[in-house]
């Protein structure tokens, strides 16, 4: 009895569980949830293009904003600068291991291994290249979406700088611009990525092994 | 208003792809994920993760977190004793962003995860609409405690002059960083959906259900168009 129902024409909110008929939108609509206003269904406009040119561009960033210095101060005669890089040295010189380890998974591997993936799978689609490991590959983009803290550490390179002006002469280095553009680059390849839209391209892509299982 | 449940069918939490419910552990038909219809001991993660998580509160608030040293003379200061300086040199919109993000939100999504399990496990003034939004609210502002290890972590990077002036990182450092990340997991483990479930399923003893909506009908004429 329950197979009859036609799961492709059905989609359910994530936050409540409330069935719907499947909407058809256009290009930049998005569909949202009657009764608790969640987000179901998005279609962005041209999210393959945007989202391929937008990692391309952060991860050109990436390197300049982890290895150059973000910022210096200079007291007493003496200067002294430090990179993203240099903050995980130190914090592993000074034996807070597990806190360098984390800043180093929130702040550069996360949002590495989510723009390479962004840029991977915006890539094997703009040039028609699908293969079945997109699927898992797709699929681990999405454990990591909570981990990325970009915009957190940039807010928090503000506050201490904020702390700092006063006791000291502060100099502001390349590697804080590289670091906003590539928070700026990242967040746009995070959002201009369809995620309903490549997974349902991925699933028209390889329905023979879809229905193997099925029948099994 | 009919929810996947009701009908046998469950939802994959990471493509959000309809499957029609088989088995206990269910396998995605598009993504090959495993999952359950609900996440499995919601309530228990949560309320476990969320008690680790004040437990870890303790230790961060009473170590120092960050010590200056000006001229070989260590000062320590914890959290809050740092945003007291901060109030004291007049730097108010900081130690408004501090205390916000590094007291009120990890406290705030302890207190408001208990909240959470408390009122789906009795059901006692349940409003899903209201706490779904706020539980929304508690999963986008969890990053947000990580500020103050970041901050720390500059500070400590970039003051490193020597003699003169530098900073130190205090044990409570790590103890806050496991807060933040016991308080994030407690997010994650937390369904929201079950929140839904606990109030259909009150309104259910109360009220026969013997209305069918638009949509439950409309099924049961393509299922009855199918079987001939």
């Amino acid at each position: 009895m329950k197979n009859t129902i036609n799961t492709d024409l059905l989609v359910a909110c994530q936050q409540c569980d409330a069935l719907y008929d499947k909407p058809h939108l256009k290009q930049g609509q998005l569909a949202k949830c009657h009764r608790c206003g969640y987000t179901l269904i998005e279609r962005k406009v041209d999210s393959i293009n945007r989202s391929f040119n937008w990692s391309l561009a952060s991860l050109i960033f990436m390197l300049p904003a982890i290895l150059l210095p973000l910022m210096g101060i200079t007291l007493a005669g003496q200067f002294h600068q430090a990179s993203l890089f240099d903050c995980i040295l130190v914090m592993i010189d000074r034996g807070f291991f597990m806190v360098a380890c984390l800043v180093f998974l929130f702040a550069i591997a996360v949002p590495i291994v989510r723009l390479s993936g962004a840029l991977y799978i915006s890539y094997c689609f703009k040039f028609n290249r699908l293969r079945p490991s997109l699927l898992n590959f797709f699929r681990a983009y999405h454990y990591l979406d909570h981990w990325a803290m970009l915009n957190v550490f940039m807010l928090a390179i503000v506050v201490s700088m904020y702390k700092l002006i006063d006791d000291a002469e502060l100099s502001v280095n390349l590697g804080l611009l590289a670091f906003i553009l590539w928070l700026i680059c990242s967040t746009m390849s995070t959002s201009t990525l369809d995620q309903d839209y490549i997974w349902e391209k991925l699933e028209k892509a390889f329905p023979k092994k879809r229905l193997a299982r099925e029948n099994s | 208003m009919k929810t996947a449940k009701q009908l046998g069918l469950t939802l994959c939490p990471k493509c959000h792809k309809l499957n029609s419910l088989t088995a206990d552990q269910q396998q995605c038909s598009r993504c090959n994920s495993l999952f359950y219809q609900r996440k499995r001991n919601s309530l228990q993660f949560t309320l476990a993760w969320s008690i680790a998580a004040l437990i870890a509160f303790i230790p961060a608030n009473l170590y120092p977190i960050m010590i200056i040293y000006q001229l070989g003379i260590p000062d320590g200061a914890n959290i809050l004793s740092g945003i007291g300086e901060l109030v004291d040199y007049g730097l108010y919109p900081i130690a408004i962003i501090i205390f916000t993000a590094s007291i009120i939100v990890p406290l705030f999504k302890i207190v408001g995860l208990f909240v959470l399990v408390y009122k789906v496990h009795t059901g006692i003034r349940l409003k899903p609409d209201k706490h779904s939004k706020f539980y929304h609210a508690l999963e986008l502002l969890g990053p947000w405690s990580m500020l103050d290890v970041f901050v720390v972590t500059l500070m400590v990077t970039v003051v490193e002059l020597g003699y003169v002036t530098s900073v130190a990182a205090g044990p409570a450092i790590n103890y806050f960083t496991l807060t933040v990340i016991f308080t994030m997991f407690a997010a994650n483990s937390f369904d929201p959906r079950l929140l839904w479930d606990k109030k259909a399923a009150d309104e259910a003893l109360l009220t026969p259900n013997n209305l069918t909506d638009h949509l439950t009908n409309n099924l049961l004429e393509k299922r009855d168009r199918n079987d001939p």
